[in-house]
């Protein structure tokens, strides 16, 4: 009846939306390191900490007001024991537990087993229990039991509870731990020789009435502080042996000091590749919008280059860990990732819907860009994906492989060659008002449809008459280009008119354009 | 003299390309090639190539055409070759009209300096297409159309004749976009003749014979300007 009454409460919350949606904004909110609130709470955490250390100094020699110690002891207190249980919560799901235990007991035709869900339940809540983190929070939550003194000193663990919301601090500790074994055989190389040389120091100079090392605890503190190589010289071996003994550990001392800085330095240097990958990784995320372009060829040099001048940002992701290289020497935001991979994506966690303004496909093979387009189909269908075809044999491939659109350079260059054998100077115009090279352009300008009259009127004033040409307006509702517009002509709203003319001049243009009142 | 035939150096897609689209422009259109690869690979797309080599005998160009009207495509492979190609047909003939690809904007420094009269830097004008595309999708198609499609629009250079009306005339005087229904978009002065200057720079240049106008419009308003260009009268 029980384990009836159990399951179907396990089955019920596993299935009921406002549960896990509540489980998975605070998984979000405590977690999710890409969960864009999260930093938010992280500040406030911290700023919780600061405020407690901050009151614990105070009140070492002033009388602090009584809202004061209420709020460190009782508000923050009670504010980190919500967030331990919270923690405790979300560290595994008993629901799911429960219903793995049912599932398996009905799979082998077994009575439902409360009792191994149960401790199944407990053993994952004690593994996060006895984690260093959640001992640190509990031991943060300490100082509540304020009429004890000594905890008040437990203030100074939430301090370290700063690790939980510091990602630098969290990345030191990452580095630090992937050199484990060295720290522990620092450790123990530097507990031997503390000892070692406190028993020695002890020996030689406990019975010498001049020398100040009396006992063993000033021999363990003077050996600390010698083989640390700070010497205070408060306390000094004053025996021939005693004297030996120190210039052992001085020499030792500064082997420990070389060893502890080689391993940092070695954590450091190893892990660097994979800290900056991390912060691009986190720099990519956070754009909100940019291009994306796969594969970085001499023509995708070429093209970034140009795009550059957008001001939307670029990101590239090349196999090729030499091209990355290359093109980090550039300056460019690139990944050393494969492109034409799921898994790239979802690492990366793009977001394409709101992030990507369009891929561009640059790779120097049709078959790297076909897979790729591909692949990030599987992930949308709304991007536009543009690419580069090598082959004119493959332009049907790559627009099945979902396309929008696709530049070849042979035909490009064919087409030029007719054109420039038989009007030299005419493509030469045009070239030079695509390549942007001089000052006089070719642009598009939006229009609205209340822009009607200013529009013919801006073309009428002496400022824009000969000097700016509107070669015609593209009819977004017809997709009709009217070339040469006469003054009567309908503007609708979204229609586009193409425009050459000075750059400034077509700035001076817009902003007429756009600005209410008389000419 | 206007070209009326066309040599083609080297035999890849570029040339292939370049093959396919000249085809029906010239009368006579000739492949060279400088190796058997590209020989077999012309034989076997139906075309009768030429071999070369880079020395300085170029007589089967001249027995093959008339060079005072050849237009030659320089579209080696290699740029180095190319560059190549280029000056050693510049250091014979003089007056021949060079159009050569280059790689990139580098080649095409040293292209010019070899002597092509103009030079296709094929990285360039290709991140500037998708660069349009990406930024200006509306007016890339518009152009796109006007150049190189079989559309209404179309784009025309006419050099002012003697015999024009046009030839003495200051350019606020004239309204093309009025009375011809075109858009002038640039001019070469004959006097300066290094390069054109845009319309819509705004300056009163006296159009003087042997200047070169280049208009944007329909075909049947080209054609009527360049008639009235010619003095017939429209």
């Amino acid at each position: 009846m029980l384990s009836r009454l159990v399951v179907n409460t396990a089955f019920f919350l596993h299935t009921y939306h406002p549960y896990q949606r509540s489980k998975i904004f605070f998984y979000n909110l405590l977690e999710n390191q890409h969960y864009q609130h999260k930093k938010y709470f992280d500040i406030f955490m911290m700023g919780l900490i600061f405020l407690s250390v901050y009151i614990l100094i105070r009140s070492v020699k002033h009388e602090l007001p009584h809202g004061w110690l209420i709020f460190n002891n009782y508000v923050i207190s009670l504010i980190f024991f919500i967030e331990y249980l919270l923690r405790f919560w979300l560290y595994s799901s008993n629901s799911k537990a429960i219903i793995e235990q049912y599932e398996s007991d009905l799979f082998l035709h077994r009575p439902f087993s409360f009792s191994s869900a149960l401790k199944t339940i407990f053993t994952q809540k004690m593994e996060y229990v006895f984690s260093p983190t959640a001992m640190i929070d509990l031991l943060a939550i300490m100082p509540f039991f304020h009429e004890f003194r000594l905890l008040r000193i437990f203030i100074l663990f939430r301090v370290l509870k700063l690790f939980r919301y510091a990602k630098s601090l969290r990345r030191l500790i990452s580095i630090l731990s992937s050199k484990k074994f060295e720290i522990l055989t620092l450790i123990v190389f530097t507990m031997i020789m503390i000892m070692v040389s406190s028993v020695l120091i002890y020996v030689m100079e406990a019975n010498n009435p001049e020398s100040k090392i009396n006992t063993l605890f000033d021999a363990v503190y003077w050996s600390v502080v010698t083989i640390f190589t700070v010497g205070y010289g408060d306390l000094v071996p004053v025996t021939h042996g005693g004297r030996i003994v120190a210039m052992m550990i001085i020499v030792s001392g500064i082997a420990v000091i070389s060893f502890a800085t080689s391993i940092v330095v070695s954590a450091f240097t190893e892990k660097l590749d994979e800290i900056k990958e991390e912060k691009m990784i986190d720099s990519v995320h956070a754009l909100t919008r940019m291009y994306l372009v796969c594969g970085f060829s001499p023509l995708a040099h070429e093209v970034i280059r140009k795009l550059h001048k957008r001001h939307i940002p670029i990101v590239i992701l090349e196999k090729d860990p030499n091209k990355v290289q290359q093109a980090r020497n550039n300056g460019l935001l690139a990944l050393s990732y494969d492109s034409g991979s799921l898994h790239t994506y979802s690492h990366l966690k793009l977001d394409f819907e709101h992030q990507v303004e369009a891929v561009i496909l640059l790779h120097e093979s049709d078959v790297a860009n076909i897979y790729t387009a591909l692949t990030i189909r599987e992930l949308t269908k709304n991007i536009t994906l543009y690419s580069v075809l090598h082959h004119p044999a493959n332009r049907k491939k790559l627009f099945l492989a979902g396309m929008n659109h696709i530049v070849n350079t042979h035909e490009l260059v064919g087409m030029m060659s007719k054109i420039i054998a038989r009007q030299p100077v005419a493509f030469e115009v045009i070239h030079t008002l695509r390549s942007e090279q001089t000052s006089t352009i070719v642009d598009e300008i939006i229009l609205d449809a209340d822009m009607k009259d200013r529009f013919y009127a801006l073309l009428a004033d002496s400022l824009f008459y000969q000097r700016f040409s509107v070669l015609g307006i593209y009819s977004t509702r017809e997709k009709v280009f009217h070339f040469n517009p006469h003054p009567d002509m309908n503007i609708e709203p979204g229609d586009i008119a193409i425009v050459i003319a000075n750059r400034g001049l077509i700035d001076e243009f817009r902003t007429k354009l756009h600005r209410r009142g008389k000419l | 003299m206007k070209p009326h035939c066309a040599a083609i150096f080297g035999y890849n897609e570029y040339s292939k390309q370049i093959v396919k689209q000249i085809r029906g422009v010239y009368e006579n259109v000739g492949v060279f090639v400088i190796d058997e690869e590209e020989f077999l690979e012309a034989q076997n797309d139906g075309i009768v190539a030429d071999r070369f080599d880079l020395s300085d005998n170029w007589q089967s160009i001249e027995a093959q055409f008339d060079v005072e009207g050849l237009i030659v495509f320089c579209a080696l492979a290699d740029d180095a070759e190319n560059v190549f190609l280029t000056i050693s047909l510049r250091a014979t003939f003089d007056k021949l009209f060079i159009i050569a690809l280059a790689q990139d904007n580098e080649s095409m420094m040293k292209m010019k300096s070899a002597g092509a009269d103009k030079v296709m830097p094929i990285l360039q004008i290709a991140a500037n297409v998708i660069n349009d595309i990406l930024t200006k999708p509306i007016m890339t198609q518009v152009l796109h159309d006007v150049l190189y499609e079989d559309s209404l629009l179309s784009i025309i250079e006419i050099e002012v004749k003697d015999a024009s009306p046009l030839n003495g005339q200051y350019l606020h005087e004239l309204h093309f976009k009025r009375d011809f229904d075109l858009i002038l978009l640039a001019i070469v002065d004959q006097e300066l003749a290094t390069t054109f200057s845009f319309a819509s720079k705004g300056h009163n240049h006296h159009i003087d014979a042997g200047d070169i106008l280049v208009f944007m419009g329909y075909t049947e308003k080209l054609n009527a300007i360049k008639q009235w260009n010619d003095g017939v009268s429209v």
